[in-house]
């Protein structure tokens, strides 16, 4: 029975609609167990994400098993068939294979690389193992496709550089710094932006944290948050000359840290690296400050210009990455022949393992006064006979399915040896 | 030089070179990992080839500036692999193998060995020699880590990440590595000199005259010394230290230079 995958994504179903189709894990279950009822699939797997709706399954007629799967779903959410079914896609063996490595490699993502998408995957997977609808098929699909994720995330940097701002402030630290543990950062004004990159930084090793804002009350509320010091505002110039990491994000309508009072401290901070992390609007941080040796400043649009260059870096390393999908399903699709003429080789053997033991024990109820080592010779002569005989059949079998070819050559010895069916 | 070995050697460092410079702009692992093994290959190649060399010559493989400069190469590959670990800098063979390159084929296309003169020999010569060329290729590195400097710097100032913003490690950790290779380089390079002049004085009879390597030299050194004490007691870093690195370097390559084709003590 032939694999495949059926569904609508982001890439042609449009959010009015992906709204709609998305369901929660007991409807899932339920669904599951529906699809399974109807008897068009043998196994199954639904995954249903913000992003997409899909039905893996192994079934004969793969165009009656997405009709089944989607008719249930559009009636359990009230969806009308018609408006669904002209977005369907279908990949059938190879291509679904393929798109199976690709989504849960984060290839087809909305984002090339986010992280989410192998979980929803894995507990799609437990779900369907849950309501027994995972066989064989499906089993070594979705194992395979994890151990291809993994790969992918490992051996290409699709998921290494930062496409949101407060990621990217960090990653440009550690261009700067050689790692943040023991940096001190200061935090000024009492932005969200500003505290989300504050706490990636802690969460990199930072320290000690200070917190600089106009309202006192403010800043202490926020030390405490981040298991800083609040500084009183008079101090900010003072603070300035003892960290690594500045971040402002004040709402002043000027900016409240300029190139004189940079200047200022530059002296005493020896050439220690300033990085100034500016994400307000309008700017806290005079734009002058980039001029003096060993400081470093990066406004909003600059973070903005980091993350588009690390998108663009994405999408090169999934060029890679679509490469190793590639190279990965070539060799699942070996793997998937190989297993589908294992059971007709085991089959062979035992039929003629059965056939040879019997004639031996005719043969020697016949001659009760042979010696021992005749007998020994008549068991191993015949195991030779059965082997030498066995041996082009088994090679012919493993050379086709390598070639792609199998099918026809399971129906010939199957015919030829009198095998049982689904043995 | 043991001409076949040391010539499969620089095939090497030839095919690790190409392969480090592929690996700046095709970040293929197997690539690093290629040329990393072609690297130690060339290496343990140049080894047995100086191992080789020095029996048959029956002295360290040193008395022409030819063969220093093949040592010097060895030296430096040395350096490089610890560093490229230590520091995780694996693009770092990009920035030294095309220098250990230029040198090799320098060293291995000057084939004339001329006899030593007989003031030439003793133990405090091969001294000499050896000191200063840990310290030239500690320079090398040096260099290298100056140069990476400068580009990671400008990649960051400019605030549009290119290619080598990617794969070029941390500004903070190659200011470790010059501050560093400046700080194992400047001792022995000294230390060289020094022994080069009391040697001289020996030999000769005359501590200082007029060897454009050896007025070179001082330049080099005291390019060096300046860094250092301006990196140790005013706070040097980054870009000015790369500058400076970079301006010793050049002397240090001028000092070679005029070792290897103008006349003099050290001519060869």
């Amino acid at each position: 029975m032939p694999l495949f995958v059926a569904g609508l994504s982001h890439k042609n179903a449009p959010i009015e609609l992906r709204e709609r189709l998305a369901v929660d894990e007991d409807k899932l279950r339920e669904l599951l167990r529906d699809v399974a009822a109807t008897g068009a699939v043998g196994e199954a797997l639904i995954l249903s994400t913000c992003n997409r709706v899909e039905v893996y399954g192994v079934a004969p007629v793969p165009g009656e098993a997405r009709t089944a799967a989607f008719r249930h779903l559009c009636q359990h959410r009230g969806v009308s068939l018609g408006l669904v079914e002209p977005l369907l896609y279908t990949h059938v063996e190879t291509e679904a294979i393929r798109h199976a490595f690709r989504v849960t490699a984060s290839l087809d993502s909305m984002m090339i690389g986010e992280p989410q998408i192998l979980g929803q995957v894995k507990d799609a997977f437990a779900l369907a193992q849950a309501c027994e609808t995972i066989g064989p098929s499906l089993h070594t699909l979705f194992t395979q496709a994890f151990a291809v994720a993994k790969k992918v995330r490992t051996e290409t940097e699709i998921a290494r550089h930062a496409v949101s701002v407060s990621f990217a402030a960090v990653e440009l630290a550690k261009k700067i710094f050689a790692g943040l543990a023991g940096k001190a950062v200061l935090l000024v004004g009492a932005g969200k932006m500003g505290e989300l990159a504050a706490r990636h930084l802690v969460e990199q090793g930072a320290f000690p944290v200070y917190v600089v804002n106009r309202t006192w009350a403010r800043a202490q509320e926020m030390a405490r948050a981040l298991s800083g010091t609040a500084v009183p505002w008079d101090e900010l110039e003072t603070a300035l000359g003892g960290v690594d990491i500045v971040i402002t994000s004040t709402g002043a309508p000027e900016p409240v840290i300029t190139r004189a009072a940079v200047q200022r401290v530059t002296h005493g901070r020896r050439a220690r690296p300033l990085f100034f992390i500016d994400i307000a609007v309008p700017r806290d941080v005079e734009e002058g400050v980039d001029g003096l040796g060993d400081v470093y400043r990066y406004d909003i649009d600059d973070l903005k210009q980091v993350v588009d260059a690390n998108i663009r870096e994405r999408l090169r390393e999934a060029q890679r990455a679509e490469g190793l999908v590639e190279r990965e399903t070539a060799k699942f699709l070996l793997r998937l022949r190989d297993v589908e003429v294992i059971p007709t080789i085991v089959s062979l053997r035992e039929r003629l393992e059965e056939i040879r033991a019997g004639e031996v024990r005719k043969t020697l109820a016949r001659l009760p006064d042979a010696s021992m080592e005749t007998r020994q010779a008549i068991d191993a002569l015949s195991s030779a006979i059965v082997n030498k005989i066995l041996h082009a059949p088994i090679s012919k079998l493993r050379e086709s399915s390598r070639a792609g070819a199998h099918r026809s050559w399971l129906e010939l010895v199957h015919e030829l040896f009198g095998l049982r069916r689904g043995s | 030089m043991h001409p076949t070995l040391l010539n499969l050697a620089i095939i090497a460092y030839v095919v690790a070179t190409g392969l480090s410079l592929a690996y700046l702009v095709q970040r293929e692992e197997w690539i690093h990992r290629v040329a990393s093994l072609a690297t130690v290959a060339g290496w343990v190649l140049h080894t047995i080839a100086l191992l080789a060399r020095g029996l048959e010559l029956g002295r360290p493989p040193l008395g022409t500036l030819p063969e220093a400069v093949s040592v010097a190469v060895w030296v430096i590959v040395l350096l490089a692999l610890w560093a490229e670990r230590q520091y995780g800098v694996k693009v770092l063979g990009a920035f030294v193998l095309p220098v250990v390159l230029m040198f090799s084929v320098k060293s291995a296309s000057s084939r004339v060995l001329p006899g030593l003169e007989p003031a030439l020999s003793g133990a405090w010569l091969w001294v000499h020699i050896g000191l200063a060329l840990v310290g030239i290729a500690a320079f090398v590195l040096n260099f290298a880590g100056a140069v990476m400097y400068l580009l990671q710097e400008r990649q960051v100032r400019a605030k549009r990440p290119g290619n080598l913003y990617y794969r070029l490690p941390a500004l903070e950790t190659l200011d470790r590595l010059t501050y560093r290779t400046l700080a194992l380089g400047f001792p022995f390079l000294t230390t060289g000199i020094l022994l080069g002049l009391l040697w001289a004085g020996r030999a000769w009879g005359s501590v200082f005259t007029f060897d454009p390597l050896a007025v070179l030299s001082f330049v080099a050194w005291a390019i060096y010394a300046a860094t250092l004490a301006g990196r140790a007691a005013a706070g040097w870093r980054g870009r000015r230290a790369a500058y400076c690195a970079i301006a010793g370097f050049a002397a240090l390559l001028l000092t070679l230079g005029a070792g290897l084709f103008l006349p003099g003590r050290h001519g060869g």
